[in-house]
């Protein structure tokens, strides 16, 4: 009877509380302690930087700093960033859980409210040099926000918006860019197909023109010639450009640009289109990436972007620029900001990576040196010193270099056109394949931290792997660097002229000779090393042009000569990407400032030796250099 | 050297309450505005507490009707004009150190706003890691209508607060009471005047220096007030829309257009004209000093007031803080003639050289001392 109460007393506490609420007892409360062996990096060690921060920030970023900082605000202040309040400190990424959908209504929000602010005027309307490097700028920090967000801009403004601007004439200009500014419509950018990447100049989408109604009609013949992976396509553009082959009286003209009208203002996909979702990719979900088949669809004959080449009304065919060729060149030369903006943000992106994969080493700590030591910081290990700082070091050289392209395009002339396609191809195929490689090594130094999303660096691999194939496969952008040099060479040499331009000035000089005594100070001296590079780039474009021009003897054509004496043109491209950022350092203005010349140099030296790397060292051992001790030093170093 | 004839020592009283250190501001016919003794005093008590293990808590109030006006600008013109900028620059120095003390010391501080808390008030305060605001408070950072700029590191914590208010705050230099500190977050509680002797009676009981153990304390006196009706923070919308933009002259066409779209609401009117009575030159520099600010630690917005002020200082650019003295403080006419007297006269360039060191012989950056050891870790975020 007493197990009965007893039972039926205890059941009813139970169902009263369930009912009651309990009075709160006063509990100790759980709250964090200070750990015993974290501290930030900040506090890591005692001796300030010896040279001014802000001073470094200003030429690291060249330009447009109050709008860099004012954009920075803006993203950090708005709850759509998705910005954390963690420790006092604020932080703002994107939040790795959303599905692609969500990604990509995340995406078109920020862009409005991105546009509500003012941030995309001028962007296209706007003109000259400072205009150029304002936008650039912006965009920049955009990227270094969010890679979708960057791209879904870049492929309205930058890919629609300036194939409006440099491909088209006044008439275009009127109607669509200022419309295009205020996200009026939104536009994409029709060029890759299924079959046809990097070999724009054979895509399969056919255009003809009616001279009857003035129209051109734009068709997809095959399966293989479906425009895939246009960004913004899949779910929102109303508009494209269009890159097809140009058919008039039967005769094919090469391929043009046409804008053309996919979805009307209520998002309806227009008559006579279809479109399809690409799907799922390994990064940039926040981009609607998706595939356009044409089937007989018409536009008006002033739907012609044409700066280059034009369509009367009758149906003629007219341009200025007879050869075929040229014409292409002049054609696609706009699309070279691109490759600059590809190249600066693979920059900061790395720069990102290393700094967190630096700090996190400057406060985590394994294994001691000594028997009941503290453990030891990571950083303070030179191993892990060694898979690092050659990196930063690299990235500082790559960051100057970036900026040198940047100013070189935006001032850019006809005359230093070709220039730059080069050196930004150059630059594009280094920086991005640089960038992975780097993410690679960060990733790996944060150990466990480097897989979790929320720490960037695992993402950024996914997110910017596109960079190395998009906007030209890196491995064809290269190609055109030898093709290029073998034909400056063979230009130089028949008309028995000097070099001048794509950094080949120092073959103009004497043979730069190397000291038989080769002690430690000359190894780290900048002349020695410049020595070097002018020494391999002289050395292999001269066997380059001699082989290819042997197999030419012999009769075989340019494109197979070239592939017989591969891997040399390898060779010569990194030989060339090599030396080249060298030559454009800004060191005087770096010895300017206090402490801060001889850090860079220091750094940079080391780099170089570094960047010397596999390929200068099979170069060495090939046997230009008898020296052994050579290669061993260089080894060491890097 | 100014000559004081009173003696000084009673600006600032100095309690021990077991554990607790209470300091009251007492000069009260200058609404307790900070004197160049009363920075001195108060660095020498922070310094002086920082090392001690019997000290676990700041307590810091005001008698009279204020909490503190402010740094006493007047005092510095009549130093600045009666020879060496350099003496007024001294003032400033010694303030700058303070916050920075203040703001990251290893201690909590708790600040009792029972009153006005204004400019140099709010550095005295805002950078402590408790502010209790009453139904008394009234906090504002005025000083661009005084040609000065809104310095004491405020940059710090206005670029801090949500959206853009913070430009709205030291830009306008607009009234803010209790309930809206708390809201915005520049007050950690809000406690009723009626309860605060009781307050203070619990906080000397305290016996560590663990901020959620003295915040505990204070929720227990706390009150959730609501904002006024017509309260400034219900227009966040509108706020941020115009202060988001990139310059004053962005942010007033578009408080014009909400002028223009809201002909009921005469906000955006009457921020418009507060705006234009201010000194052209500080809205631009004080604009451009909040979104730096908004990227950097507490030390690095210090070293940049510090800069901007000794430039404000010596002159050369502009003589507004003078002029603006003259006719808020001393002459009170309150019709300043400012020199630029239109936005449009300002360049960016003009704007950027106050951010420049200074080309004077012996000046030296603001140095501000080593924090290593055992902070708490709200600290070291503001680093």
């Amino acid at each position: 009877m007493d197990n009965d109460n007893r039972r039926a007393s205890r059941r009813t506490e139970v169902l009263s509380n369930h009912l009651l609420p309990r009075p709160h007892t006063t509990t100790t409360l759980l709250s964090p302690s200070n750990c015993l062996s974290y501290s930030p990096p900040e506090l890591s060690s005692s001796n300030p930087v010896s040279f001014d921060t802000s001073v470094m920030r200003s030429l690291l970023d060249g330009h447009n700093l109050d709008d860099r900082d004012w954009l920075f605000g803006l993203i950090v202040q708005s709850p759509l960033f998705n910005r954390q309040e963690r420790g006092g400190r604020v932080f703002v990424s994107v939040d790795y859980n959303h599905t692609m959908e969500q990604q990509r209504e995340e995406t078109m929000r920020r862009i409005g409210y991105l546009l509500d602010r003012g941030v995309f005027r001028g962007w296209l309307t706007g003109d000259g040099p400072q205009e150029e490097l304002r936008k650039l700028a912006l965009h920049e920090v955009i990227s270094m926000y969010d890679h979708s967000l960057a791209v879904k801009i870049g492929v309205h403004i930058f890919l629609w918006g300036g194939a409006v601007k440099f491909l088209g004439t006044k008439r275009h200009h009127d109607k669509w860019l200022r419309a295009t500014e205020n996200y009026e419509l939104k536009g994409c950018f029709a060029m890759t197909e299924l079959g046809h990447g990097s070999n724009v100049r054979g895509v399969e989408t056919v255009t003809t023109y009616d001279s009857r109604s003035g129209e051109f009609v734009i068709n997809t013949p095959c399966e293989s010639a479906q425009k895939y992976w246009i960004g913004g396509a899949a779910n929102h553009a109303t508009h494209t450009i269009v890159f097809s082959q140009l058919y008039i009286n039967g005769g094919n003209q090469g391929v043009h640009a046409f804008i053309c009208p996919i979805r009307d203002s209520s998002g309806n996909v227009c008559p006579n289109i279809r479109i399809a979702e690409c799907g799922h990719k390994i990064g940039l979900n926040g981009v609607d990436n998706g595939r356009i088949w044409f089937d007989n669809v018409r536009i008006p004959r002033e739907n012609l972007l044409n700066s280059v080449a034009d369509v009367s009304p009758r149906g003629e065919y007219l341009s200025s620029i007879k050869n075929v060729d040229q014409r292409f060149a002049a054609f696609l030369a706009p699309l070279t900001s691109g490759r600059v903006t590809i190249a600066s943000s693979a920059v900061y992106i790395s720069k990102i990576g290393l700094s967190i994969a630096i700090r996190y080493a400057l406060t985590r700590r394994a294994f001691s040196m000594t028997p009941n030591g503290p453990e030891v910081l990571l950083l303070d290990y030179p191993s892990h010193q060694q898979r690092l700082l050659p990196l930063l070091a690299k990235i500082y050289a790559m960051s100057f270099a970036g900026l040198e392209l940047k100013m070189m395009y935006v001032n850019r002339t006809p005359e230093s056109n070709k220039e730059i396609h080069i050196v930004s191809s150059a630059y594009k195929a280094t920086f991005t394949w640089n960038n992975m490689r780097t993410l690679q090594e960060c990733r790996e130094a944060c150990g466990g931290q480097g897989v979790k999303s929320e720490n960037r660096i695992g993402p950024f691999k996914g997110e910017f792997d596109v960079h190395s194939t998009f906007e030209g496969d890196n491995n064809v952008l290269m190609q055109q660097i030898s093709k290029a040099l073998l034909g400056e060479y063979i230009v130089c040499q028949t008309k028995k002229q000097p070099f001048r331009g794509l950094g080949l000035e120092h073959m103009n000089n004497p043979v730069p000779v190397l000291p038989s005594q080769l002690r430690s100070s000359i190894l780290r001296s900048s002349e020695f090393q410049l020595d070097l590079f002018h020494l391999r780039e002289r050395d292999l474009l001269g066997r380059f042009v001699a082989e290819v021009s042997q197999y030419q003897a012999q009769g075989e054509s340019k494109e197979s000569a070239f592939n017989l004496v591969s891997p040399l043109p390898c060779f010569v491209n990194y030989s060339f990407i090599d030396s080249l950022p060298y030559s454009l350092y800004v060191l005087p203005e770096l010895s300017s400032c206090r402490g801060l010349g001889q850090s860079f140099l220091r750094t940079s030296n080391t780099e170089n030796l570094h960047r010397g790397g596999v390929e200068g060292a099979s170069w060495f051992i090939e046997g230009c250099l008898g020296s052994v001790e050579v290669v061993i030093c260089l080894d060491f170093c890097g | 050297m100014a000559f004081n004839p009173k003696p000084d020592d009673d600006q600032v009283l100095v309690e021990k309450r077991s554990c607790a250190r209470v300091i009251i501001l007492n000069r009260t016919r200058q609404l307790n505005a900070l004197s160049f003794y009363m920075v001195s005093r108060l660095l020498e008590i922070f310094l002086e507490d920082d090392g001690n293990p019997d000290i676990k808590l700041v307590i810091m109030k005001g008698n009279g009707r204020a909490f503190c006006a402010g740094g006493d600008v007047s005092a510095v013109v009549r130093d600045v004009k009666g020879g060496d900028w350099r003496l007024g620059a001294k003032f400033f120095e010694n303030e700058f150190k303070l916050n920075y003390l203040m703001a990251t010391y290893s201690k909590p501080q708790v600040s009792i706003l029972n009153g006005i808390v204004m400019g140099g008030g709010a550095g005295a305060s805002i950078h402590g890691r408790f502010r209790v605001a009453t139904e008394k408070t009234v906090f504002a950072m005025p000083e661009t209508e005084l040609g000065l700029f809104p310095d004491v590191g405020s940059t710090y914590f206005l670029s801090r607060l949500p959206g853009f208010f913070g430009e709205y705050v030291g830009l306008t230099g607009a009234r803010l009471d209790g309930a809206e500190m708390l809201t915005c977050g520049l007050a950690t509680h809000f406690v009723p005047s009626t309860k605060l002797s009781l307050l203070e009676e619990s906080l000397y009981k305290v016996e560590s220096n663990d901020a959620t153990k003295v915040s505990a304390i204070i929720d227990k006196y706390s009150e959730q007030p609501s904002l006024k009706e017509n309260s400034v923070y219900h227009r966040m919308d509108a706020i941020n829309r115009c202060f988001s933009r990139k310059t004053v002259e962005e942010i007033l066409y578009y408080l014009e257009m909400e002028a223009m779209n809201n002909k009921a609401d005469n906000w955006a009117s009457t921020t418009i004209r507060t705006l234009k009575k201010a000194s052209p030159t500080s809205l631009k520099v004080f604009l451009k000093l909040i979104r730096k600010a908004r990227l950097q630690g507490i030390g690095q917005c210090l070293i940049t007031d510090y800069r901007v002020v000794c430039h404000v200082l010596q002159g050369h650019y502009s003589k507004d803080f003078f002029e603006g003295c003259r006719a808020i403080l001393i002459d009170k006419d309150r019709k300043p003639k400012w020199e630029p007297s239109r936005l449009e006269l300002v360049s960016d360039r003009d704007v950027d050289r106050y951010f420049a060191k200074l080309d004077d012989q012996g000046w030296k950056d603001l140095e501000l001392p080593e924090r290593l050891n055992n902070l708490p870790p709200y600290v070291t975020s503001k680093l």
